[in-house]
């Protein structure tokens, strides 16, 4: 049985890897990336790492490339497919793929080759679970997580930085239509909201924010 | 248990699992029509008129005759669109919604025939992620549905949906870790059984307005139902779907209603847990969980009768600078209290 999962799993993994190569569409590309991390998700809960799937298909799949898929969807690039690259990149990405392969061999030589006997590396009970995780995490991998976490903060500082200087993130505009008041939560429950409509913005309205005695008239009749 | 290890209870005999996993599909899916006629009906009062009353007593078969109708409809796409992605579309919608319905528990373990079975659909160490991760992969429903039907309605709904549903996430995600701090546990059974003294509603109150409010954005319910807002959009992002595949995608909001339901009742409301230390006989469980799971499936519908569409910059703007904030503040004030 998990050798059918495995296999399975194996497959889209690495369909999914070349798929994100091979096709040309960025659309389908994109899906094809989703497609290789919900496989490799489902290799992850075969190793009994449970919390690290369940993050990898929330994480990666459901908000990064989500993002993704929204980015590529709108900005469309179904008509024209990716330039081919340079050979100067094509050799860059030949360097860096021997360089991972380099480095994940070193990894698994490193634990030198333990779990490819007939029974496989052993399983002690909470492995994986997010408690385990997250004692690790706070105790021996405290510093790299605190690093990670630092890296985090800039990289999301630094996003909201960019947006402002090209865009004028903070400026009163981007949250309201111009000639709409802007609605707050206390006036949503309070059941005074602006209707939006082209009546209101042309003063005609029967229910425009505060009227000036701060009296509320209800519209009579229902929808 | 100790805490270094994972709250997974026991393995039951791999017929079990497939007897339960049969018995809370059939349930799940002969609860979803009555949930509609229940809301159409319901939608009727709300507005002064009787709803669906031709089929059957009371309407009740309605269903019924819909869904017949939809079955024999003949299938047809646009020629903008993408066969076989629009084909997949509603089964990854339905199936990542039935996925997440294994995850609430109807009931504690029971002894039946000498066997020992939980009432759920698996009790997993990672507990609600299970549902997060399901959410993710429903949005590719969603998305899929939307761009491939070809037509701008459609393609414009999928893209709201998927805003609305990163936006919203975050927030829901973080009212479920204060329960999950005060619990500590992330096993959704574990979550009830420290229920015992006190529903989580009274203590985390805060964290069960918001994740109310985010579950409307979520469920895409009214007043959040911007996805298909039927004024601007047609149908949103199922617009060119017609036949099983449209029902498809209903049932699949619908069953997310349901797991919504199923979760904020094990989270917060105590699960199959009665309030004043009654203890009925195990049996009972599945249906007190259901009759919780009902007062806010109501809640939903009520809801949608009564508040308008909110305007799209309105709902990010609330869900960015209101809702994540105040859950941000709820977590953080939760682990002082649980810490100190």
């Amino acid at each position: 049985m998990s050798s059918v999962v495995f296999f399975v799993a194996a497959i889209g993994v690495l369909a999914g890897a070349i798929g994100v190569v091979v096709l040309a569409n960025p659309f389908y590309s994109v899906l094809a990336l989703v497609a290789h991390l919900i496989s490799l998700a489902a290799l992850f809960l075969l190793l009994r790492a449970e919390f690290v799937a369940a993050a990898q298909v929330v994480v990666y799949a459901g908000a990064v490339m989500v993002l993704y898929v929204f980015v590529v969807a709108y900005v469309g690039g179904q008509d024209q497919p990716v330039r081919s690259s340079g050979p100067g990149l094509r050799l860059i990405a030949a360097l860096f793929g021997a360089a991972l392969l380099c480095e994940l061999w070193i990894a698994v030589i490193g634990s030198s080759l333990k779990s490819l006997t007939e029974h496989g590396a052993p399983y002690t009970p909470g492995f994986g679970s997010p408690s385990q995780i997250g004692q690790l995490l706070l105790t021996r991998f405290l510093e790299p997580f605190e690093v990670a976490s630092f890296l985090l903060l800039v990289a999301a500082v630094g996003a909201v930085i960019l947006a402002r200087r090209r865009r004028g993130l903070g400026d009163e505009d981007e949250e309201r239509l111009p000639g709409f008041p802007a609605i707050s939560v206390a006036e949503v429950l309070s059941g005074r909201v602006p209707t939006g409509s082209m009546a209101e913005a042309a003063g005609l309205g029967y229910e425009v924010g505060e009227s000036a005695a701060g009296t509320r008239r209800q519209a009579r009749g229902g929808w | 248990m100790s805490s270094s290890v994972a709250v997974v209870g026991f393995y039951e005999p791999w017929w079990i699992q497939i007897i339960k996993a049969l018995v809370i599909f059939a349930a799940a899916f002969a609860i979803l029509p009555i949930l509609t006629v229940y809301e159409r009906k319901l939608l009727g009062r709300f507005q002064n008129r009787y709803g669906p009353n031709r089929v059957g007593p009371f309407g009740l078969m309605q269903p019924l005759a819909e869904i017949v109708k939809f079955a024999t409809k003949e299938p047809f796409r646009p020629t903008t669109s993408i066969g076989y992605m629009f084909r997949i579309a509603p089964m990854i919608a339905i199936l990542t919604a039935v996925a997440a319905l294994a995850l609430v528990p109807f009931g504690d373990v029971q002894h039946i025939f000498g066997q020992r079975v939980g009432l759920y659909g698996i009790d997993v160490s990672i507990g609600p992620l299970y549902v997060f991760a399901f959410a993710g992969i429903s949005f590719y429903g969603i998305m899929l549905g939307g761009w491939s039907s070809g037509s701008k309605y459609s393609f414009l709904g999928a893209m709201r949906g998927a805003a609305q549903l990163i936006s919203y996430e975050v927030s829901q995600g973080l009212a479920l870790v204060g329960v999950v701090i005060t619990a500590g546990t992330l096993s959704l059974t574990g979550i009830v059984h420290a229920q015992r003294g006190m529903w989580y509603l009274i203590p985390q109150f805060a964290g069960f307005v918001i994740f109310l409010v985010a579950s409307f954005a979520e469920t895409n319910r009214a007043p959040f139902d911007l996805v298909e807002a039927d004024a601007e959009l047609v149908g949103g992002y199922f617009t060119e779907y017609g036949g099983t595949p449209f029902i498809a995608f209903m049932f699949a909001e619908y069953m997310n209603m349901i797991v919504v339901a199923g979760i904020a009742t094990t989270m917060f409301l105590g699960g199959w847990l009665l309030p004043f230390g009654i203890h009925p006989p195990g049996w009972v469980d599945p249906f007190v969980v259901v009759a919780k799971m009902m007062i806010f499936i109501t809640f939903f519908i009520w809801v949608r009768a009564t508040l308008p569409r909110l305007r799209y910059d309105q709902l990010m703007s609330f869900g960015w600078k209101a809702l994540l904030p105040l859950a941000t503040l709820n977590l953080l004030v939760t682990a002082i209290l649980v810490v100190s």
